[in-house]
């Protein structure tokens, strides 16, 4: 008789995931959230999506990527222009094909997908750093240090938080597929010993691709929401290095290679960019630095790891944060 | 023809400062196997270093390297027994050093921001514009300088790491750490220092780009990379694979003037950054060990 696996995800955890995403998609409406409130709760979700799919590379396959916003940046750029047309495609179908095309643009770092640990993550700051010289060059394309405008009524930007939403929903329910699943263990494998996961029969090459153009479509998709949300995009800070900083920034202060920790660390990213770039602009690179420096140095897991203590502490049982930490 | 001299003049002396950089980024990789993302924030510290003590002091940016170089060196020393020391071992060169590192960066980036605004500067003195009369063209005497300190700098580097008794421990420690414990070589202490003469080498091509470039808190991103392509490309603790890497590098970013547009020319080390990790990660003349 050959074992069964243990269920993918259990019942009460999807009865309290589909609670979350239902009060969440009433939320605006059950409290006449304010515009500021209501736009701010939108990009956190962009945030979330993205830190998210940036956590399949980073978290489970434990590639870090510094150059994240390229894919961003295409996917934003693309979706624009599809928006832009003389005939528009509609939103949704073009943020997809940015996605999609992000994807793809994410398969070109095919090469680099053998390289491990440091040589990877310097790799893709010279790719990332790359597309952005050369996709600001492209104005044709992205209309250069100027930029371009997106068509977009109010209408439609209030409505993305639900898209936003939908995605996060997407996102979380595939996050917890990919960790619980066959492919899951796999990862975990290549991210103990490549070598030996090789030995034992796991494709490293074809999964690294895999994860990373998924990623890929996750942030370019999140790059063309954004595009909507600003209606105004510029090559210089959709490929920017401080955005790829930023998927990485999140992750790391969530918890990397955790679900709930890329989206507390998303939350929490927001909230303290918005409140420091509104009192304390000059201050906000150093403080990101010095958060990074204190969670490495204390606490590697970030926020999660916090939290797993004090459950722990307060008697929840080992239990508990065993079954957090695998999460 | 003239055209041609030019660049490879321009290309050969860039080619000293780019060698510069990486020196200090190749030692602390090869000995601690960490890479040093703060390399990038040191040079721009150096750079600042040089400025405030030209600006202040009335210092000459070329008299002013000992005294940046005695900073930057404590600043590597306090970084690692502060810091890079209570890294996981073994994980060292993952994840979490690079992240450490990444915060240092960061942070040195905010408080270059705070004490001396995001302007751009330059150490300009008397003998800034004056040029010399080189094969038919002219070489700024700045440049020269440069060219003539980064030819100095390896020699003493070479000679302090094969005859001295500190560059034999830090070799050393480079090959078996756990061995060196045995014959009584205090790793610790050896790591230290090693991370001081690295960041007091970045902090050295710090000044030095200062006599030549404008910088700002954001100078140095740009310059770990073309160290980082150097040092892969040149090997591990080859100074001469580490001198004809630079050459390449700048050969390449000098020329490629011909053939790209003048806004593109800054993605060519990039470029060249994610071919030479792809096809020879083991440099141009393999793998070494240090020394």
């Amino acid at each position: 008789m050959t074992p069964r696996p243990p269920r993918l995800v259990g019942p009460r955890a999807v009865v309290a995931f589909a609670v979350a995403i239902g009060a969440l998609a009433l939320l605006p409406v059950a409290l006449e959230l304010s515009p500021y409130t209501h736009n701010l709760v939108t990009l956190t979700f962009l945030m979330v999506s993205g830190a998210l799919a940036w956590n399949w590379m980073g978290g489970y396959v434990g590639q870090v990527s510094f150059g994240h916003a390229a894919m961003f940046g295409v996917g934003g750029f693309v979706a624009a222009r599809l928006m832009m047309l003389e005939s528009p495609v509609p939103a949704p179908l073009a943020w997809l094909v940015g996605g999609l095309a992000a994807g793809v643009f994410a398969l070109g770092a095919h090469p680099t997908l053998r390289l491990r640990g440091p040589y990877f993550s310097i790799a893709t700051i010279g790719l990332g750093e790359a597309s952005r010289l050369v996709f600001t060059y492209w104005e044709g394309f992205t209309g250069g240090s100027s930029g371009v405008s997106l068509p977009i009524d109010a209408d439609t930007k209030f409505r993305l938080y639900w898209w936003g939403l939908a995605l996060v929903a997407l996102v979380v329910a595939a996050s917890f597929v990919i960790r619980r699943s066959t492919l899951g263990l796999q990862l975990l494998a290549i991210k103990s010993d490549v070598d030996a996961a090789g030995d034992v029969g796991v494709n490293a090459t074809l999964y690294q691709d895999l994860i990373f153009a998924l990623s890929g479509v996750v942030v370019g998709i999140t790059g063309g929401l954004y595009a909507s949300y600003f209606s105004f995009i510029e090559p210089n800070d959709m490929f920017g290095f401080d955005r790829s900083i930023a998927f990485v920034l999140m992750a790391v202060i969530g918890g990397v290679g955790t679900i709930f920790g890329p989206i507390l660390g998303a939350i929490v990213f927001v909230l303290l960019r918005q409140f420091l770039l509104a009192s304390y602009p000059q201050l906000y690179l150093g403080l990101y630095g010095l958060l990074l420096i204190l969670i490495i140095l204390f606490e590697p897991l970030g926020l999660s790891g916090l939290a797993f203590r004090i459950l722990r502490r307060f008697g929840r049982g080992r239990k508990a944060a065993a079954k957090a930490a695998i999460a | 023809m003239a055209r041609f001299v030019d660049l490879t003049v321009s290309a050969v002396l860039l080619a000293g400062l780019y060698a510069t950089m990486a020196y200090g980024l190749g030692l602390i990789y090869g000995v601690l196997r960490v890479v040093n993302l703060a390399h990038g924030g040191i040079i721009m510290a150096g750079a600042y270093l040089g400025w405030t003590l030209h600006e202040r002091a009335g210092l000459d940016p070329y008299l002013s390297i000992p005294l940046v170089v005695a900073v930057t060196f404590m600043t590597g020393v306090v970084m690692y027994r502060l810091l890079v020391r209570h890294l996981p071992r073994g994980a060292a060169g993952g994840p979490a050093s690079l992240l450490l590192l990444f915060g240092v960066w960061l942070v040195l980036r905010n408080a270059a921001y705070l004490l001396f605004t995001g302007n751009d500067q330059t150490i300009r003195t008397e003998y800034s514009t004056r040029a010399l009369p080189l094969f038919g063209s002219y070489v700024s005497v700045n440049r020269l300088a440069v060219l003539g300190i980064a030819v100095v700098t390896p020699v003493l580097l070479q000679y302090l790491l094969k005859r001295t008794y500190l560059g034999r421990a830090i070799r050393a420690v480079a090959q078996n750490a756990d061995s060196c414990t045995l014959v009584g070589i205090d790793v610790g202490r050896i790591y230290t220092i090693t991370f001081g003469i690295g960041s007091a080498l970045a902090g050295l091509a710090g000044v030095l780009s200062a006599t030549i470039f404008s910088f700002n808190p954001a100078f140095g991103s740009g310059e770990l990379l073309k160290s980082f392509v150097v040092v892969v490309l040149g090997g591990l603790g080859s100074v001469l694979g580490t001198g004809v890497a630079a050459l390449i590098l700048a050969v390449a970013e000098v020329f490629a003037i011909l053939v790209l547009p003048s806004y593109l020319t800054a993605a060519v080390g990039f470029v060249m950054l994610v071919l030479v990790l792809v096809f020879r990660p083991g440099g141009l003349f393999g793998q070494r060990v240090l020394g």
